[in-house]
């Protein structure tokens, strides 16, 4: 069944790894049921290093793969129990999870073990999340079904994170509801479910004075309305193409970017209205950026989106570069800022024609790569949870 | 009189950006800010032999070391045709 809703939810995470430890004893999984339905889960391997690696790796993909396809939690929860290789040091095999299962972006069912309790935040306010309880192979699993709304953010995390402070900044560590109150500054700004999930992380790092004494994860699910976007980039290979080329493109609901400057030519010619180059370098790796009026962004092509794509990896990674792009206004910063902070669903229009410029082995740039780089960033885009449709001409 | 440099991906690679910076410079340092305006332009579809540059009409490939040299024997002399008390032309 597809839901008419125009609901979306933006899902972003990051680790933390305890400190002196290369593999981080957290895990984040995410399988998608259909269009509209995921199963989140993040499991929390006992102890630290390859060991609670392994364990919580194991707990989550078999959660998550065995939900998604329709199977009974009890199934799940004894699956797990009878293939967890058993710590021969501790006589268990053990790691905690926290399942958020969405269901058409309108209902969360949130089924949780021993992880700290899931933070829903409301209307900027966090809200209590009333459970029942159930036991399932003789372990205490709360359950909860919530109905969604437009801006709800969830916040499910390890105990990693509640844990920071402990015996330093604070006697008892980051509580629960201090958490949910330092987050409930955050909710208005629009961050994305990735940057929220960083600045809680960078918080929880700093309680820990920079060594974190247990690995923390945070998962970030943002409920929100949908919002398409459409980007232009490359000439059509037969040049008879570029009139059903521009239509269909500006045909389309939503914001447009164009990159290339040919391309952009081809588009002021279709609008009849004049392109202006801008002159201003504000990087100076990237080339001005231009304007025609009735498109929201006009920049130049491969060198651009070359930028964007490792702006992409780097958000999937560990979001460093989000200062440079969050405030830059160069035109990978701006694409970069329209594509994954505001666009859930991106169109991409991309022409096959071949620059006999770009053939020139003198230049550092292949640009052959420029299909490949699309593709690229077509990936990255729906790893951050984007419907993406890829057109060629 | 108007002055369009190619900012395209090829010129740029090719340093339009440097030519941009010399232009202004130049431009400044002779005090002909209101004489000229220099623009950018996305590409003029001459890749091959950029940095491609616009004097008016007319078209230069240029490097950003030859910008300077472009500066004194095109554009100066073009200047003081339509109005002479304003420039003085350098020997190079």
């Amino acid at each position: 069944m597809t839901s008419h809703n125009h609901l979306c939810a933006d899902i972003g995470y990051m680790s933390l790894n305890h400190a002196g430890e290369q593999l981080c004893g957290d895990h984040i999984e995410i399988a998608g049921m259909d269009e509209n339905s995921t199963v989140i889960v993040l499991a929390d391997g006992l102890g630290s290093g390859v060991k609670a690696s392994i364990l919580s790796t194991l707990t989550s993909k078999i959660i998550s793969t065995m939900l998604a396809a329709g199977l009974r939690l009890e199934d799940c929860v004894e699956t797990i129990a009878a293939t967890l290789p058993v710590c021969s040091s501790r006589g268990i095999a053990y790691s905690t999870f926290t399942i958020l299962r969405l269901v058409n972006n309108e209902r969360a069912e949130i089924i949780q073990y021993d992880n700290p309790a899931v933070i829903l935040l409301r209307d900027g306010k966090s809200m209590e999340l009333p459970a029942s309880m159930q036991v399932i192979g003789g372990k205490n699993i709360y359950r909860t079904d919530v109905a969604l709304r437009e801006n709800d953010l969830l916040l499910a995390m390890s105990d990693g994170v509640v844990h920071a402070g402990v015996g330093g900044v604070y006697n008892f560590g980051w509580r629960r509801e201090d958490i949910a109150r330092y987050m409930e500054t955050f909710w208005h700004v629009g961050f994305t479910a990735k940057t929220l999930s960083t600045i809680l992380l960078q918080e929880t790092n700093r309680l820990y004075d920079g060594q974190p004494g247990d690995d923390a994860t945070v998962c970030a699910v943002r409920i929100r309305p949908r919002v398409p976007m459409n980007l232009l980039c490359g000439p059509p290979s037969i040049r008879d193409d570029n009139e059903k080329m521009m239509s269909l493109f500006f045909g389309k609901e939503g914001k447009h970017i164009i990159c290339g400057g040919t391309t952009s030519t081809i588009a002021a010619q279709y609008l009849n209205r004049p392109l202006v180059a801008d002159l201003a370098f504000p990087d100076p790796k990237i080339p001005p950026i231009g304007t025609i009026d009735g498109v929201d962004l006009v920049t130049e092509g491969v060198i651009t989106i070359n930028r964007v794509l490792e702006y992409a990896q780097n958000y999937l990674d560990d979001n460093s570069d989000y200062e440079r792009w969050s405030t830059g206004r160069d035109g990978a910063s701006r694409i970069a800022r329209l594509l994954f902070e505001e666009a859930t669903d991106i169109n991409f229009f991309v022409g096959c024609a071949v620059n006999p410029a770009h053939q020139n082995p003198e230049l550092p740039i292949n640009f052959n790569l420029k299909m490949r780089l699309i593709e690229q960033l077509a990936d990255c885009l729906m790893k951050m949870g984007k419907r993406v449709k890829t057109s060629y001409f | 009189m108007n002055i369009t440099v190619c900012i395209g991906s090829s010129c740029h690679l090719k340093g339009s950006r440097a030519v941009v910076e010399k232009l202004e410079r130049l431009i400044f340092e002779r005090g002909l800010k209101d004489e000229i305006a220099l623009c950018g332009s996305f590409c003029m579809g001459q890749c091959q032999t950029g940095v491609s540059v616009l004097l008016d009409d007319a078209y230069f490939s240029l490097t950003p070391e030859s910008t300077e040299r472009f500066f004194v024997q095109a554009v100066l002399p073009k200047i003081a045709k339509a109005k002479p008390e304003l420039v003085e032309i350098p020997q190079l």
